[in-house]
């Protein structure tokens, strides 16, 4: 069952990275069998939770790099139907049927897509539309490597915590952040390969996930989000003086940062309060 | 960091980046000021009884610049044997000077973990459940404007 959750852990990937590289209709369908694999990563690690069984977030690094969508659709169209034939070794079969139901419906819709060429990939680093300064995209590169791997982070921080926790306070704040840094993530994901420097987050390290003190991590989480705060106040004004939109865009994203610095402060204090922590 | 195509492509593609399943050595290089830390992993060959650097790959919490840095760093010590591995730690600390100094704490600590990996194969050769080895940075990721003024406050 752990192999199986690292399958459906990389195609989740895959397909948030063919979503990425859409410029067409198939754009929106990428992005929401991405979210359905996601909660079937969940769901699997539940029972693996349930289970008593031990597994980690690692995973093989996922190629991405097509100059055609098709060839990228036939490789996730290949991975869930390897997911689909292991699926049998999970032994709740409503699960199992139920995953199996989706995984029928997203190969008969992946088939029928229509091919696209990819720029995605082609290093160009100009937005169409955005025309920036060398410094303004210097900055704006590495802000998108940098906050592009954060949010994946975040994301696979909070689930870990989500699933580990019976506390359904605790864990209405964790979905709002994945929430959150979903978005963020697809925000970020969009302008890379809109840039041409899509890539796939590198594998995080389970030191980093696998909390051992919450409290410690959440007021580290407040401080980083601060950070955070200040890169987007940075990269704003970086590209203020070349693009208004753009600048707007990162103002937003700071403002964001507000809500998640709320949030975490407000888990810390349950937290504590609930576990009796002065 | 001026980012030039070479960069990007270590960013989006980092060369050796995960973790080793049975490796030789590991080590780590560790920035004490924020808990970033970087993990090189070793798997050791044999050319006429030279060990050399077979296969090394890193892990790292931290930032795009210390991937970047593991990314080069690991594929110049690459087939090394260790004397060439540690010329290569030793020329790399003496170029930090020459660096920003948010590059040069990343650079210090890939080039610091390679050095602990390397040592602790040596050690492991004759004790083979020696410790791994922990380095710590000297540098300061904090660019020097800003260390003056926290030192003015």
């Amino acid at each position: 069952m752990k192999a199986v959750m690292i399958k459906v852990h990389e195609v989740w990937l895959e397909t948030l990275m063919a979503a990425f590289m859409s410029n067409t209709n198939n754009k929106q369908t990428l992005f929401d069998f991405a979210d359905i694999i996601f909660r079937h990563f969940t769901w699997i690690e539940d029972l693996l939770i349930k289970n008593g069984e031990e597994y980690s977030y690692d995973r093989d690094n996922v190629p991405i790099k097509v100059e055609n969508l098709k060839v990228l659709l036939q490789d996730i169209d290949k991975r869930l139907n390897e997911i689909n034939l292991q699926l049998i070794s999970l032994e709740d079969k409503a699960l199992s049927d139920r995953i199996s139901s989706d995984i029928k419906y997203i190969r008969l819709i992946l088939e029928k897509m229509h091919d696209e060429m990819i720029s995605a990939f082609n290093m160009n680093r100009v937005m169409e539309g955005y025309a920036l300064s060398k410094e303004a995209t210097d900055a704006l590169t590495l802000f998108l490597f940098e906050e592009s791997y954060k949010e994946y982070e975040l994301i696979m921080i909070y689930n870990y915590l989500k699933a580990h926790s019976q506390d359904a306070y605790m864990n209405r704040i964790f979905q709002i952040l994945i929430d959150e840094s979903m978005f963020h993530l697809k925000c970020f994901g969009d302008m890379q390969a809109k840039m041409g420097i899509l890539a796939t987050p590198r594998v995080v390290m389970k030191e980093l996930y696998q909390v051992t003190d919450i409290v410690k991590f959440l007021k580290d989480g407040i401080n980083e989000e601060i950070l955070a705060k200040e890169e987007c106040k940075r990269l704003s004004e970086a590209v203020a003086k070349d693009n208004e939109t753009l600048a707007h865009f990162f103002d937003f994203i700071n403002n964001q940062e507000n809500y998640h610095i709320a949030l975490m402060e407000d888990a810390l204090n349950h937290y504590q309060e609930v576990n009796g922590i002065e | 960091m001026t980012v030039d195509e070479q960069l990007v492509m270590h960013m989006m593609e980092p060369k050796n980046y995960g973790h080793m399943e049975s490796a030789d050595a590991f080590g780590f290089g560790k920035n004490p000021e924020n808990g970033e830390k970087v993990v090189i992993y070793l798997r050791i060959g044999k050319d006429e009884d030279e060990p050399y650097i077979d296969d090394i790959k890193f892990q790292a919490i931290g930032c795009t610049t210390t991937v970047v840095a593991g990314s080069m760093l690991t594929e110049e010590a690459k087939e090394l044997n260790l004397e060439g591995a540690k010329n290569l730690v030793n020329a790399t600390l003496k170029l930090l000077d020459k660096l920003p100094p948010e590059d040069a704490a990343c650079s210090e600590m890939v080039a610091l973990a390679i050095a602990a990996a390397v040592e602790t194969y040596e050690h492991r050769v004759s004790e083979p459940d020696y410790p791994a080895i922990t380095y710590k940075i000297k540098s300061t990721c904090t660019p020097k404007e800003e260390e003056d003024e926290s030192s003015n406050d």
